[in-house]
């Protein structure tokens, strides 16, 4: 008998697994009294508050947050653009000179990404007190070294032959430069910088649960006093602004596949430049402390023998072992998820039913997630894990549904006539087609979901997270400095791993299986 | 054993078929033959139930295809142009894609982690004229030759008793297309074990391969324009036929 393999849309299916020992420890948690109050919480989803000063409230948090997303995500694309020049072999080579520079930049650029913004928004607001441009800088430093990353790799993978043709044709290296890299560039800036503005709308709505201002601070406060009908109404107008903003911006990407000479890079640019001066007018508008000047608060820093301590008394292996359980098992509920309920619930309704639980779970930021699970339930990694595995089920399901849209029917048709069921169509007809570049995604997104449990670690009691907030809120500066080099180290070793496994889900079969 | 009953489809994605009527009876090879958009692919696609008319009906033994149960179902077998191989999957995973029909979802799912039914899969790869080494090969390393006999070993792991084949011949050179053809008519076996029973219906796109047929049927513009046996079809019979599209795409004007 030949030697199990298992294919690539089997893999998508098979970390569901995971669900079943997540399930076992959630089932034994659960406590009776929770029932009730969840109860409550569903009848709030139906009868959110209409009360007119909640509302001006929600409405001026829902504008902050917006603002702060629109700030951030200006200033990082246009930072992060910046940086993926200068940190790209092509541009030095260009001009014949050494690339070192490059690689230096690129080396100085893997600790900010390495840290999740909400680490930034901590530890800044230690350093720079409550300001409303603390969220701002908190997005714009990871995202800056993210996109510069992207648009590095970009950069350096576009056919050179073009450049050399154009410089060998007399035309100075800047010039050669931007003539024939700019144009292959500018595809990537429209999805990518529109895919980055979602997503700083969910760190900045993140950053606001931890007390940054904004929407976020407002779900926050509503869901731990239990006042769920007034959380429901934030949750509903955020699902508004989130939905508006994602159909937004497929229209967008649909135009510009559709009609790619109206958008060019330089208008993309302008619009970035825009979103930044009209975001941070609107700031200071919303709030007028956001014009005064930051006060630097630098803490004291550890000295040898307190690092030395520190590194003796934390529980490293306790630490580490935990993220990594925390991030697997959710990593694992993230990919599986979404096609296990495709595959049991085929038809369409179905579909879109899945599509709105998913909008719900994406917009949710992780630790409302988990303090809803923990209304009815008792914290442990179990329930950390199934938060976030949710949240980024959110994400990873609209993402397969996307991609099955787009894919051509032929394959699901060819199975359908061999009479083969619903299911059994669904599988090797819609998702074997989907599963390699669904699983290459799945391979980033746990590279993500490595960034964030330290966010669920905060509020879960578990992994690096839980012990970095511990020794923040003890001003143990040498732990904190311990677990936050700790912690990009591990996700940089996530990074790596995960970039290979996506090089090997992106290509062909039987590449892959040659190597 | 399959008719067609005064079936219309009026679509703006596919060419469309005009009143077409129209009985294939068990045992008989046929060529469907016409000029690019006749309705060929339709017509194919009508009859294995992919595609609803828009009036009329496909019947199966009496039933009509879209309310067939999977076990009849199955005896509609269809081998496609472009062929629509699961490109994730190994060739005996692929040739297993067959066999759905009569397999439970466990079974799939068991069959994507190591392919099962192996000797079956052989049997079915040698009938198909494949050789037997390359059960376990990913299915994009393979040429377009084999690639086809993959779909044709599918197939006859479905063990259809009709076989729709759209154009299976175009884009393989000359030795090959004789070799494919005489795979394809040598009879599909059918699930009673009955060699004989088989009918196949083949979209043709060379019109010299006809002599190889029982019978043709010829389309243009949606409607059937001949039907009789391929012995009493002229050279000036094809001759009408293709060259009144091709004058009638000259006279229409231009949009």
């Amino acid at each position: 008998m030949k030697r199990p393999v298992v294919s690539a849309p089997l893999l998508c299916l098979l970390p569901a697994l995971a669900l079943v020992p997540v399930l076992i420890v959630v089932g034994e948690g659960l406590h009776g009294g929770g029932f009730e109050t969840w109860w409550r919480f569903l009848q709030g989803a139906v009868q959110p508050s209409k009360d007119p000063l909640l509302l001006k409230s929600l409405w001026e948090g829902l504008q902050v947050t917006l603002a702060t997303a629109l700030v951030g995500w200006g200033l990082s694309t246009l930072i992060g653009l910046l940086l993926g020049v200068f940190s790209s072999d092509v541009l030095w080579e260009s001009a014949k000179i050494p690339t070192w520079p490059a690689a230096a930049i690129r080396s100085l650029l893997a600790l900010p990404r390495a840290i999740h913004e909400l680490l930034w928004g901590l530890l800044l607001l230690q350093v720079l007190g409550l300001h409303p441009w603390v969220a701002v800088a908190a997005i714009t430093i990871p995202y800056s070294a993210l996109v510069a990353r992207v648009f590095r790799d970009q950069i350096d993978s576009i056919d050179r032959r073009r450049l050399t043709a154009v410089l060998q044709s007399g035309a100075s290296a800047p010039a050669a430069f931007v003539s024939s890299i700019g144009p292959p560039l500018q595809p990537i800036l429209l999805s990518y910088g529109g895919y980055r503005l979602e997503c700083a709308l969910r760190s900045a709505t993140l950053l606001g649960v931890f007390g940054l201002g904004g929407i976020g601070t407002e779900l926050q406060l509503t869901l731990q006093s239990l006042r769920f009908a007034e959380f429901w109404s934030g949750l509903w107008l955020l699902i508004l602004l989130s939905v508006l903003l994602e159909q937004g911006l497929t229209f967008w990407r649909h135009r510009q596949q559709t009609n790619p000479s109206q958008w060019n890079g330089v208008s993309v640019l302008t619009m970035t430049v825009l979103a930044v001066l009209v975001g941070g007018h609107w700031l200071q508008q919303l709030l007028p402390t956001s014009g005064t000047t930051l006060q630097l608060m630098l803490p004291p820093l550890p000295d040898i023998s307190a690092l030395q301590l520190a590194a003796t008394e934390l529980p490293w292996l306790r630490m580490i072992e935990q993220t990594m359980r925390l991030t697997l098992l959710a990593a694992a509920i993230a990919i599986a998820l979404p096609p296990l309920c495709l595959l049991i619930f085929p038809g369409r309704i179905a579909k879109q039913v899945f599509l709105g639980l998913w909008t719900l779970q994406r917009v949710l930021p992780p630790p409302l997630t988990l303090l809803m699970l923990l209304l009815a339930n008792l914290p442990s990694l179990a329930l950390a894990a199934l938060a976030l595995g949710l949240q980024n089920a959110g994400v990873m399901g609209r993402l397969l549904v996307e991609g099955l849209d787009q894919q051509s029917p032929g394959t699901m048709k060819a199975i359908e006539v061999t009479a083969a069921g619903p299911r059994q169509a669904w599988l090797l007809g819609c998702l074997s087609p989907q599963s390699r570049s669904y699983l290459a995604y799945g391979a980033y997104r746990t590279d993500v979901i490595l960034r964030e449990t330290l966010v669920v670690g905060l509020v879960g009691g578990t992994g690096l997270g839980w012990m970095l907030i511990e020794s923040l809120s003890s001003f143990h500066w040498a732990a904190v400095l311990l677990i936050i080099v700790c912690f990009a180290l591990l996700t940089l070793a996530g990074e790596s791993i995960s970039d290979g496994l996506r090089q090997r889900w992106l290509r062909t079969p039987g590449e892959s299986a040659s190597t | 054993m399959l008719e067609l009953r005064d079936v219309c489809l009026t679509s703006r994605d596919s060419p469309r078929l005009n009143h077409v009527s129209l009985t294939f009876r068990a045992g008989e090879t046929i060529a469907l033959i016409g000029p690019s958009g006749a309705g060929k692919s339709t017509l194919l696609s009508i009859a294995n139930g992919s595609l609803k008319p828009s009036s009329g009906t496909a019947l199966w033994q009496g039933t009509p295809v879209h309310q067939l149960p999977r076990r009849q179902r199955r005896r509609i077998g269809t081998l496609w142009q472009d062929l629509h191989l699961v490109e994730e999957l190994s060739v005996a995973q692929n040739i297993n894609c067959g066999a759905l029909g009569r397999r439970s979802l466990l079974w799939a799912l068991a069959n994507l982690l190591v392919p099962l039914e192996r000797d079956a899969c052989m049997t079915c790869l040698k009938q198909a004229g494949l050789q037997q080494d390359l059960i376990d090969r990913s299915v994009t390393t393979l040429s377009g030759g084999q690639r086809q006999r993959v779909a044709l070993a599918r197939l006859f792991r479905q063990r259809p008793d009709l076989v729709l084949a759209d154009e299976p011949l175009s884009n393989l050179d000359p030795a090959l297309v004789q070799d494919l053809l005489n795979t394809l008519l040598r009879q599909t076996p059918t699930s009673a074990g009955d060699i004989l029973a088989s009918t196949t219906v083949v979209c043709l796109h060379r019109p010299d391969l006809i002599d190889r047929f029982d019978r043709v049927i010829a389309l243009r513009d949606g409607h059937v324009v001949m039907d009789a046996p391929s012995a009493s079809i002229t050279t000036k019979d094809l001759d009408v036929l293709y060259r009144a599209s091709s004058e009638g795409r000259r006279a229409a004007p231009k949009p």
